[in-house]
């Protein structure tokens, strides 16, 4: 399983994806922003895309819209990594077109678990 | 002898006068004062009349009386002088005899029918008339034959000589008839000087005694009448003396008459003085203010025994003393003021002064005074007032801080009728709409909406049933076009020009943008917060794990207490977050008919290796009831309850998840065997950070602001919490929900 994580914050990158190599298995490729990340996508077809939601340049908005519209990554489950805790944030990623979500700051221990009931659901 | 003595004696006298008193009415004695002596002096002229024409009768009388006694002679004569002349004639047949003879003949019936006319209308000399009148007859045919006779002569003489004897017998007939005729006549005539006198002498008697007996009666009925008036008239003006010196009337005067009925008049409207006497001596001895009369040297010359109560002094004490003596030094000169206008010419007067009681305690009186030129006094009540300036005084101070308050609130406030139009603005008003308050007096309070502007229909109607008792969140707008957010309210007020609105519109733009800074600070602080948590809970964790390398004992401890605490610190950015957006009503709730069992088992499950690892059984009941409600609220509610009897549940107790269905709601408790909350907790265990001990956050763990966060979802649910406690026996806490909507009413 190939996870791909795009956050402009290095050490969530390097806690994340440690979280997932370490106690889940998973392969991880890291993006720090979401034009970068975009290419990874396409590149590396992971099984799923954790995307932070506020990010310079591309935020996570723009940055799911744009998987979404590349016939390549549209199918990619993507689940934003966020801080927010609002319904109304889930209900506008859900209308992003986000698979679902995992709430910073995540349990590490968990994370793996929560990310493949969201892609299995 | 004393006066009433007199009095009772002259009262005696008088009714004794009036008892003699005919019940006869003045009118009626004036008429017969009148009519009496008139009918007397009309007897008396008759009778006057009467005994002058006996008088005048028995004149005609005797002059009568004297007619006949002449022409009987004159008859008598003629007879006489015809028989002379008779003779002559006879003896000379001289022709002058004859001449004279047949004159005196030719006279006879004359003079004879002349005494028939004179005593034929007496009937008792009727007889002796006709026998008269035959003798007479036989005397005239005898002298007629005589005549004849000597004429003839020779023989004729010698019966002439018979005739003549004959002639004789005649004439003695006629003179004794003639003397029977004027007997009476004769009698009358004899007697006629004496009746004469005796009838003079009968009218002068008859004139005097009735002139006399008039002039008695006149006196008489005079004095009788008069003294049954004025004697009467003289009781009505004792009366009016007695009634004048406020005394006992005589008793009423007896009768019918006109002064009966004045007198009884009088009496009534002397009992109706007394009554109303009465009562204004009682108005004045109970009335609760002080009425007096001052004079003009401003001394107390009555005083009514209210004086007692309003002062302390009796009245005897006041009386002879000046009344500025008891008014204060400070209102002295506004009394002598309106006393001095009072003597000046203005009638009446009111003033209030603070004046002392004998205990020289302050009473402010208000005076209302009334002054009388005729008794040269001021007559005054006395009022008091202390009470009422108190009240006043607390009204003007309650209406300065209302006013103050009014005045001074950073809420606008607009009165309004039912229509809208404004009525009254405050200060804050005219700063926060900019407009002066006399541009929006009289308009309608719609051209403070933009709404209204744009002319919709029944905007008032809408306004009104919008924000009438309670708040309405409404946008504004001020004089230059600029739009601001308000608390908009309208609270109803009765005025005595009838109902009335106070619109209370409260500018929130300052705390809209407050409260935005706040979100966005809260936000922030908590994405900022988080992101660093997220690496440190992290590493943390990992480092935890053994998975990074081992490290020694203290070390791994060290990483323990750090990565706990970093939960805790999410925990507690996680709560705070919770409570700030239900305080602002941010959060967004999914409602939705769902099953009670659902929510039930996964909060179950979401607490039992919690429960597991405090030795405690959670036991819940089966429910087949639906509620209304955000499952994953609810759901952090039952979980937040579960967890809290948990950890204040002792070792293998057990926690009871009960559900309890009611027509309209369904009520969900969560009861432990812990110790149980002291009854001055209680109502603070909903508030934010609020543990029954202080250490409990540290012993137990939690944040202090788990049951202010149901509280608060349940709020939002419409529904209530609370606890049930028994300190050492454990609590119940309970929420209740509405019930799932109807299938029609969802549908709907």
């Amino acid at each position: 399983m190939k996870i791909l994580i795009i956050d402009d914050e290095e050490d969530i990158r390097y806690v994340c994806g440690s979280s997932l190599e370490l106690i889940g298995g998973v392969d991880v490729i890291e993006a720090d922003g979401g034009h970068r990340g975009i290419e990874l996508a396409e590149t590396e077809k992971p099984d799923a895309i954790l995307l932070d939601m506020i990010m310079p340049d591309m935020d996570g908005s723009a940055t799911i819209t744009a998987l979404k519209k590349n016939p390549e990554t549209a199918s990619i489950p993507v689940i934003f990594l966020t801080t927010r805790t609002l319904s109304l944030d889930f209900a506008r990623m859900k209308s992003l077109g986000a698979a679902g979500w995992v709430v910073k700051p995540f349990d590490p221990l968990t994370i793996t678990d929560q990310i493949k009931e969201i892609i299995n659901k | 002898m004393t006066a009433s003595d007199l009095r009772s004696k002259n009262d005696f006298r008088l009714s004794k006068q009036q008892k003699m008193q005919l019940d006869i009415k003045i009118k009626h004695k004036g008429l017969i004062l009148v009519a009496v002596p008139l009918l007397f002096e009309l007897v008396f002229l008759a009778v006057l009349s009467g005994l002058l024409r006996q008088a005048e009768y028995k004149t005609w009388q005797e002059m009568h009386s004297k007619t006949v006694v002449y022409e009987s002679g004159a008859l008598s004569r003629l007879f006489h002088d015809a028989g002379i002349a008779m003779g002559g004639y006879a003896l000379t047949k001289s022709p002058l005899f004859r001449e004279r003879f047949d004159s005196i003949v030719s006279s006879i019936p004359r003079e004879f029918k002349h005494m028939k006319k004179l005593v034929g209308r007496n009937p008792s000399q009727k007889d002796s008339l006709k026998r008269l009148e035959t003798y007479t007859n036989s005397g005239l045919k005898l002298l007629s034959s005589a005549r004849d006779a000597i004429e003839i002569g020779g023989e004729g003489i010698s019966r002439v000589r018979s005739l003549y004897s004959e002639m004789k017998g005649v004439s003695k007939n006629i003179s004794t008839e003639l003397d029977n005729l004027t007997s009476e006549s004769r009698k009358i005539e004899e007697d006629g000087p004496s009746a004469r006198k005796q009838s003079d002498q009968l009218v002068r008697i008859f004139l005097a005694v009735g002139v006399l007996f008039n002039i008695g009666l006149t006196f008489v009925l005079s004095y009788f009448f008069s003294n049954g008036i004025t004697k009467r008239l003289f009781v009505l003006t004792d009366n009016a003396n007695r009634l004048a010196r406020d005394e006992k009337l005589s008793e009423p005067i007896k009768g019918t008459d006109e002064i009966a009925q004045l007198d009884t008049v009088f009496h009534n409207m002397a009992d109706a003085l007394a009554e109303a006497s009465r009562k204004e001596r009682a108005i004045v001895e109970n009335a609760a203010d002080v009425i007096c009369s001052i004079d003009s040297d401003n001394r107390f010359t009555k005083i009514s025994p209210a004086c007692r109560k309003l002062w302390g002094y009796e009245p005897s004490e006041l009386i002879g003393t000046r009344y500025l003596n008891l008014v204060i030094s400070d209102d002295v000169e506004d009394a002598a003021i309106a006393t001095r206008a009072l003597r000046q010419g203005q009638q009446t007067a009111s003033f209030e002064t603070r004046t002392y009681r004998k205990d020289r305690s302050i009473v402010t009186v208000l005076w209302s005074a009334f002054w009388s030129p005729s008794e040269n006094s001021m007559f005054c009540v006395a009022h008091d007032i202390t009470e009422r300036k108190l009240i006043e005084e607390a009204l003007k101070e309650s209406e300065r801080r209302v006013r103050s308050i009014i005045e001074n609130t950073l809420v606008s406030l607009i009165v309004i009728d039912r229509f809208g139009m404004i009525e009254l603005v405050n200060p804050q008003t005219e700063k926060s709409f900019g407009y002066p308050a006399e541009a929006v007096l009289d308009q309608n309070i719609g051209i403070l909406f933009p709404q209204f502007m744009a002319a919709e229909d029944n905007f008032i109607e809408d306004l009104f049933a919008q924000a009438s008792g309670r708040i309405a969140d409404l946008e504004m707008m001020r004089a230059d076009g600029e739009l601001f957010p308000v608390e908009f309210s309208l609270s109803q007020l009765e005025t005595n020009e009838g109902t009335r609105y106070i619109a209370n519109i409260l500018d929130v733009s300052e705390r809209q943008e407050f409260e935005k800074l706040k979100r966005e600070f809260v936000s922030t602080v908590s994405h900022e917060l988080r992101t660093p948590l997220t690496s440190i809970r992290g590493s943390l964790t990992l480092l935890n794990t053994g998975m990074l390398g081992s490290l020694n004992e203290k070390g791994e401890r060290m990483v323990s207490i750090a990565e706990r605490n970093t939960i805790r610190l999410i925990n507690l950015i996680n709560d705070i977050l919770d409570v700030e957006r239900l305080a602002s009503g941010r959060v967004e709730m999914q409602f939705d008919n769902t099953d009670l069992s659902s929510i039930v088992e996964r909060s179950v499950e979401s607490v039992r290796s919690f429960a597991d690892q405090h030795s405690v059984k959670i036991e819940a009941e089966a429910s087949e009831s639906k509620v209304y409600a955000d499952s994953d609220r609810i759901i952090q509610v039952v979980i937040n309850l579960l967890s809290n009897a948990v950890k204040f549940s002792p070792k293998d107790s057990t926690v009871t998840l009960a559900v309890k269905e009611e027509a309209d709601w369904v009520e969900i408790r969560v009861i432990d065997r812990g110790r149980g909350i002291p009854e001055k907790y209680k109502a603070l265990v909903f508030e934010r950070f609020q543990q029954v001990e202080v250490s409990d956050a540290k012993r137990k763990g939690g944040t202090g602001l788990g049951l202010a966060i149901c509280k608060g979802i349940i709020e939002q649910h419409k529904g209530t919490i609370g606890v049930e406690s028994e300190e050492g026996k454990g609590s119940t806490f309970w929420f209740r929900l509405p019930k799932a909507l109807e299938a029609e009413a969802v549908t709907a």
